[in-house]
């Protein structure tokens, strides 16, 4: 098969109908163009939620629940007598949760290979007042210094420092939520009443009911007030000074939380599933920990997917419209392309031509296209509140977001130009000549 | 691409007829709707001839040329081009018949709109291999034997009706076929026109030696040829110098 007179005669169709040609591309560009944007915004998205997160909470917690809890007097009872003894309507004992010499603990943590900072948290949930209002707290018991090296809070302060935690004898640092529903600032103080968290209630807002009855309350002065970004934590967090957590739940020199940091955030299921066999404790990667929010990437990437497949199926269709059109506006040419001596296949490949033509023009625009609508849209303050906090849209564009629409739109549109190239090369020329003789 | 169509190249001393066919039969649709439009026909061109099909329509004139050129396949009988049976070559070998030794020229011109008359008249060059220079070389010269000179650029578009059809027959002249077809090529233009184009397939015959063969229904027209075969009902009814054959059908001017 010679292609050069294939060329030619694909090329000028493409020229001469111009304005079908351009409508044609627009299709194909609009498709790939919209992939593109979709999955480097659901990208970006989801990056710039994983970046804070582990940025601002630690990779790895340790947890002050034993792998295998302290036996109950009933149990050991009932199995030591072989049945013949049971205690009916055993209660759990009442027990601190604690983990217990937390500096060999934290040292054995810190020898190990991978981890690049860990310190010790005292973690309860809290009410805080500040005059008529109440608000659910996770307050934190901190050293500083050593807090920062695993979670980044310093560079999140909008006001004050973490260090002014040592300020005053009895400091508090809030997060931006927490100071706006309380309606504090830098200065004020606030009360606090402490409560460890049971062992079902980690997260702030469960065992809150339960915290007011605690009672131990002292009054905390505000020092400053940070901003992550996500919502979670800015509306639920507060440090405080170890020592002072300590007290307020008087768990001694003990501690209930260790937190790491990791040389590398993706490890942290394998070292978390790692320590936990080390140390004997409960831990948690944070993946586990955000294991919700990960999920609904998931069905992001999902949906993400299926609408732009959609707009890229739709595209399709337009080429088969076009092309068919294009071919049934042929068929005499075509008849007299197969009287001269041109065959079936040079005939589909004309066709197939201008649909890979069309195809390539189009990614190309669109590609383009995608690429300059992220930077637009990218720079528009649109300032959201959600899951996480932002003041743009933002975007992340991998060469994989680039590669897949690219190959989505060109499968489609040669998928698409097939039928009717293949339609074309089959006609017979004498049907097409005596019809219109 | 076609090895037997481009190796059979018989000896001039014993040049075979351009086309011979043999009890050449074509049913068209299938089952009950089936109907034969040839029944055995038998027929030799020579080298050189200027032949015309006469007959009325639904006599199976065009059905017989499609078969002639190659373009169709014969539900029996056989089609010898050049001296070469046809029949078991592959549609692509066919095409490469076509391409080599036909030249059709219909009763429209099916040029190729977005395309100059000169490109018209390359395309069947191009697809044999020729070279792109030399195809515009000869085309060029096509076109000026044809009276077209100085329209080499015009679209389809803006030609005459007349100036459309001279195209396509310099179109069908580019590879040298060894058979011109017409069918009915002066049946879509005035009479001006169609004298105008019967003049160039007569100074083709006696100038170039070109062997045509075209379907007419002008009695006229046929007159001026060296042979007309008449076709009623799908069978040959005569066959001889056109004087002879239009005396017996009562079409003497």
């Amino acid at each position: 098969m010679r292609l050069l007179p294939l060329v030619f005669i694909a090329r000028r169709h493409l020229v001469h109908s111009a304005f079908r040609t351009f409508i044609s591309v627009v299709g194909v560009a609009i498709g790939d163009c919209f992939m593109i944007l979709m999955s480097s915004l659901m990208a970006g998205f989801e990056t710039t939620f994983v970046q804070e997160t582990i940025e601002s909470s630690p990779h790895v917690t340790i947890l002050d629940e034993q792998r295998d809890p302290p036996d109950e007097f009933a149990g050991w009872l009932s199995r030591e007598s072989g049945g013949v003894a049971t205690v009916e309507s055993a209660r759990p004992r009442e027990r601190i949760y604690r983990i217990k010499k937390p500096l060999e603990t934290l040292a054995a943590v810190r020898a190990r290979e991978g981890i690049a900072a860990a310190a010790m948290n005292v973690v309860g949930t809290s009410i805080l007042n500040f005059g008529s209002r109440e608000v659910g707290a996770q307050l934190v018991g901190i050293d500083p210094e050593e807090q920062d090296r695993v979670v980044s809070t310093d560079q999140y302060m909008r006001s004050g420092r973490l260090a002014d935690l040592h300020s005053a004898s009895g400091a508090i640092v809030l997060g931006s939520g927490l100071a706006e529903r309380l309606g504090v600032r830098r200065g004020d103080t606030v009360g606090a009443a402490l409560h460890a968290p049971g062992s079902s209630a980690r997260s702030s807002a469960g065992a809150i009911a339960s915290a007011s009855t605690a009672g131990r309350s002292r009054a905390l002065r505000v020092v400053g007030v940070f901003h992550t970004g996500i919502v979670t934590i800015d509306g639920a967090r507060a440090y405080t000074l170890i020592n002072l957590a300590q007290q307020l739940l008087g768990l001694g020199r003990d501690v209930n939380r260790i937190v790491l940091r990791l040389d590398d955030h993706e490890q942290a299921r394998e070292v978390a599933a790692d320590l936990e066999t080390m140390v004997g404790y409960r831990t948690e990667s944070w993946q586990e920990q955000n294991a919700n929010f990960l999920a609904i990437f998931t069905i992001q990437k999902v949906i993400t997917y299926v609408v732009t497949g959609g707009i890229t199926i739709v595209a399709a269709f337009g080429i088969l419209n076009v092309l068919i059109m294009l071919v049934l506006e042929k068929l005499p040419e075509i008849a007299m392309l197969k009287s001269m001596g041109y065959t079936a296949a040079d005939v589909t490949v004309v066709f197939l031509l201008e649909g890979l033509t069309i195809a390539a023009l189009g990614v190309l625009f669109g590609t383009i296209g995608g690429y300059w609508l992220q930077q637009f849209l990218g720079a528009l303050p649109i300032p959201m509140k959600g899951l996480i906090e932002t003041e743009h849209l933002t975007f992340v564009d991998p060469p994989r977001v680039y590669l897949v629409a690219t190959l989505a739109s060109f499968v489609s549109t040669i998928l698409a130009a097939c039928l009717p190239s293949l339609k074309a090369g089959r006609l017979d020329p004498v049907v097409t000549l005596r019809g219109r003789a | 691409m076609a090895p037997r169509a481009t190796s059979v190249t018989a000896p001039a001393s014993s040049a075979p007829p351009a086309l011979r066919v043999r009890g050449l039969c074509r049913t068209l649709g299938e089952g009950d709707a089936a109907l034969e439009i040839l029944h055995g026909i038998d027929l030799e061109i020579g080298r050189g001839e200027f032949c015309a099909i006469m007959g009325p329509s639904g006599s199976g004139k065009s059905t017989l040329m499609y078969l002639l050129g190659a373009l169709d396949r014969p539900t029996a009988g056989e089609v010898r081009v050049d001296g070469v049976e046809t029949g078991d070559f592959s549609p692509a070998e066919l095409a490469q018949v076509r391409n080599a030794k036909i030249g059709f020229v219909f009763q429209f011109h099916y040029l190729m709109p977005e395309f100059t008359a000169l490109e018209n008249v390359m395309m069947p060059m191009l697809k044999s291999a020729m070279a792109r220079r030399a195809a515009r070389e000869r085309a060029r010269e096509l076109l000026a034997l044809l009276g077209l000179a100085g329209k080499e650029n015009r679209i389809p578009a803006r030609l005459s009706g007349g100036e459309q059809q001279r195209v396509a027959i310099a179109r069908s002249l580019a590879n040298r076929p060894l058979v011109l077809l017409g069918d009915e090529p002066t049946g879509n233009l005035d009479t001006k026109n169609g004298e105008l184009v019967f003049q160039v397939f007569e100074r083709l015959a006696r100038e170039e030696n070109q062997t045509i063969v075209v379907v007419t229904h002008d009695p006229r027209l046929a007159a001026r040829t060296q042979r007309v075969v008449r076709l009623t009902d799908g069978a040959v009814v005569d066959d001889g110098p056109p004087r002879d054959v239009l005396a017996r059908a009562g079409e003497v001017h």
